[in-house]
């Protein structure tokens, strides 16, 4: 999968950058609006992650653009505006998904799958890891094709952990993910682990074989 | 005590004062130019008197004041008399008033055509003093009354006029609100005096407004300009942590620091949404049920309130609306019930009643906590490290946007409560 990164920032560039790359994605980046319209004017991508403040022009305008050209590369907003007015302007103008920063990277990662599996319908859009299938439209849970129930917020961090598998979660980046701004108090990191224990039991008494488990007290890893 | 009361108040004594002056000073000219008058009448008769003497003999025989004003006495010749005017007042009985009237009197001497003496005496009578008096001071007080009346007349119409536009002036400062937005505008102003006060209020005014709003921006802006170091900083520490080489002790340290700068990424979120409160960044409104929202909302705070196990329970007693943002409706009722809930011990309860026009969150605690600083930034009640000191803070605020008022009160319990208009 080829992605395309237009942010200003060096820093955070690379970061996002190793991230992707050690997910085995292709990467290329852009710094400011000219190289990033350089950029998706010769390419084709699955996604792209574009900042709004850039040098010479502003990401939004490239979001347009994407959309004139009737391109189907699904687009995420990365911004330091958490404005809600320049979230509804960026999906009006077709973007995909707005992120804003800072975010986890594993949050960025679950981000793009969503947004590349939604765009690209090519009817299988079933997440499988081990013996464990989840049909993001349906909601819908199956351990060696057999359905299970889950409630609301088992099947969230479920499927938090099926777009980011083999991958250390941390506590808060999952607590912001699914119950967002309901938790961000001190116990709540152990009430991440109490929700974690239950689906556990659940995915166990299914018989999975992947397991989530708990690495140094700082995160979950589903293996 | 009103401009127009202030100013007459002092008018009415100065005016008695100056009247009571006037008029004393007015009596006694009056009364100087009276006597002047008559005795000059006098001294004419005299003439008309010595010269009929010489004429007609027989009037030197008036003894007494009869229809004649005057009478002669004869005087034995020899020694050597005055024969200067002199002038007196006296009384004397008048039956038409059957009392004492006041009379002038002239006396002199003169020689008859013989030579003989003779000491005459001539009455005049005057006008009463004391009626003089009473006339005038009646003419004065009513003159002291129509002034009185008129100047207060007159000071209610003009000082209407002239303050007019300093009432005005002072309404409009009265509806002004730092950062509401609307500019200070002073009314215009025929009085220079006024029109100078418009114009420095206007000037400092604008001046306070352009501090304030780049205060507000300053905020604003060094949050946001926070955000992108803070994505680095924890983004970098991820990647770290996703590298598996790393033994679990600096594994859990590195972890504190990604936790530490968490909590740097909620205040700063916190602080940037007071400060887009406060600069009205919240601008489309839509007509909120309360009703649902709450539902709504304690529906996603149910995993934390078992977990917690905490007993929550909503009392519909009528249905509630009101028309705001819907993101600052949920952050309103976000930051109430997350602060009950964490504030209550397991085996506790929070209870949630909506009126028609009132919300209120109790939950169970045992001490009152500091009512009047419990709504303040950073005021922290517990030693909470993980809190942020802002969630009251922002309830308030959005409170005071759309003119709600957030209270707190202890009765067994802790009530929060949100009173819409």
């Amino acid at each position: 999968m080829k992605i395309l990164i237009i942010e200003d920032e060096t820093n955070l560039r690379d970061t996002i950058t190793q991230s992707l790359e050690k997910e085995k994605y292709i990467v290329e980046t852009a710094h400011d609006y000219i190289s990033g319209m350089d950029k998706i004017g010769g390419y084709d991508y699955d996604c792209i992650l574009v900042d709004i403040m850039l040098p010479n022009g502003s990401g939004l305008s490239l979001v347009k653009e994407l959309k004139d050209m009737k391109r189907r590369d699904a687009v995420i907003i990365i911004s330091a505006k958490d404005a809600v007015d320049d979230k509804v302007k960026g999906l009006d103008l077709g973007a995909d998904d707005y992120l804003a920063k800072p975010f986890h990277l594993a949050e960025l990662h679950a981000r793009i799958k969503s947004a590349v599996r939604r765009k690209s319908h090519n009817g299988n859009n079933a997440i499988e890891w081990s013996n464990i299938k989840i049909l993001p439209e349906q909601r819908e849970v199956f351990i060696n094709e057999n359905s299970i129930t889950l409630n609301r917020k088992e099947y969230d961090v479920l499927y938090y952990f099926m777009i980011n598998p083999n991958r250390l979660i941390n506590k808060t980046a999952l607590a912001e993910s699914v119950w967002g701004d309901y938790t961000d108090q001190a116990d709540n990191l152990d009430f991440v682990y109490s929700q974690i224990k239950n689906l556990r039991k659940k995915l166990k008494d299914n018989g999975a074989d992947a397991d989530i488990q708990s690495v140094y007290g700082i995160g979950y890893k589903m293996t | 005590m009103k401009l127009r009361t202030y100013t007459l108040r002092y008018l009415i004594v100065a005016l008695l004062a100056v009247i009571a002056l006037w008029a004393s000073l007015f009596y006694m000219v009056i009364l100087d130019e009276v006597y002047d008058n008559i005795d000059d009448g006098l001294k004419n008769s005299k003439i008309l008197i010595t010269r009929e003497a010489y004429a007609n003999e027989s009037i030197l025989e008036t003894r007494e004041f009869g229809i004649n004003q005057f009478k002669v006495e004869p005087l034995p010749k020899g020694p050597l008399y005055d024969f200067s005017d002199k002038f007196m007042s006296g009384f004397e009985y008048m039956e038409y008033d059957d009392d004492n009237e006041p009379f002038r009197y002239l006396e002199t001497v003169f020689n008859d055509a013989h030579g003989n003496p003779y000491k005459l005496t001539i009455r005049a009578s005057i006008v009463e003093e004391d009626e003089l008096l009473e006339d005038l001071m009646t003419a004065l007080i009513a003159l002291y009354f129509m002034l009185v009346i008129s100047i207060a007349l007159l000071n209610h119409i003009i000082l209407r006029k002239v303050w007019k536009s300093f009432y005005i002036l002072l309404y409009r400062l009265k509806n002004f609100k730092l950062g509401s937005g609307v500019k200070f505008k002073a009314p215009d102003s025929p009085v220079t005096e006024f029109k100078n006060l418009g114009k420095e209020l206007e000037q400092v005014l604008q001046r306070n407004e352009t501090v304030f709003t780049s205060q507000k921006q300053f905020i604003e802006n060094a949050s946001h300009e926070l955000q992108t170091p803070l994505a680095i900083s924890l983004n970098k520490l991820e990647l770290i942590l996703e590298n598996n080489n790393l033994n679990e002790e600096q594994a859990t340290e590195i972890s504190k620091i990604s936790d530490t700068l968490n909590r740097l990424v909620r205040l700063n979120k916190s602080l940037l949404m007071l400060s887009r409160i406060e600069n009205k960044q919240f601008e489309e409104e839509e007509d909120i049920n309360y009703n649902t929202l709450v539902s709504e909302i304690t529906e996603e705070f149910k995993d934390f309130a078992d977990y917690k196990e905490v007993n929550l329970t909503t009392i519909n007693a009528a249905q509630l609306h009101f028309t705001m943002n819907k993101g600052l409706a949920t952050t309103l009722l976000n930051n109430l019930l997350k602060n009950a809930i964490t504030h209550t011990k397991a085996g506790g309860s929070v209870e949630i009643i909506i009126d028609k026009n009132r919300l209120t969150f109790l939950n169970n605690g045992d001490t009152p906590l500091d009512k009047d600083r419990i709504f303040d930034r950073f005021f922290r009640s517990t030693l909470n490290e993980q809190s942020t000191g802002l969630g009251l803070a922002i309830v308030q605020s959005i409170a005071s946007v759309y003119n709600l008022t957030a209270e707190y009160e202890f009765n067994q319990k802790h009530i929060f409560r949100i009173i819409f208009p």
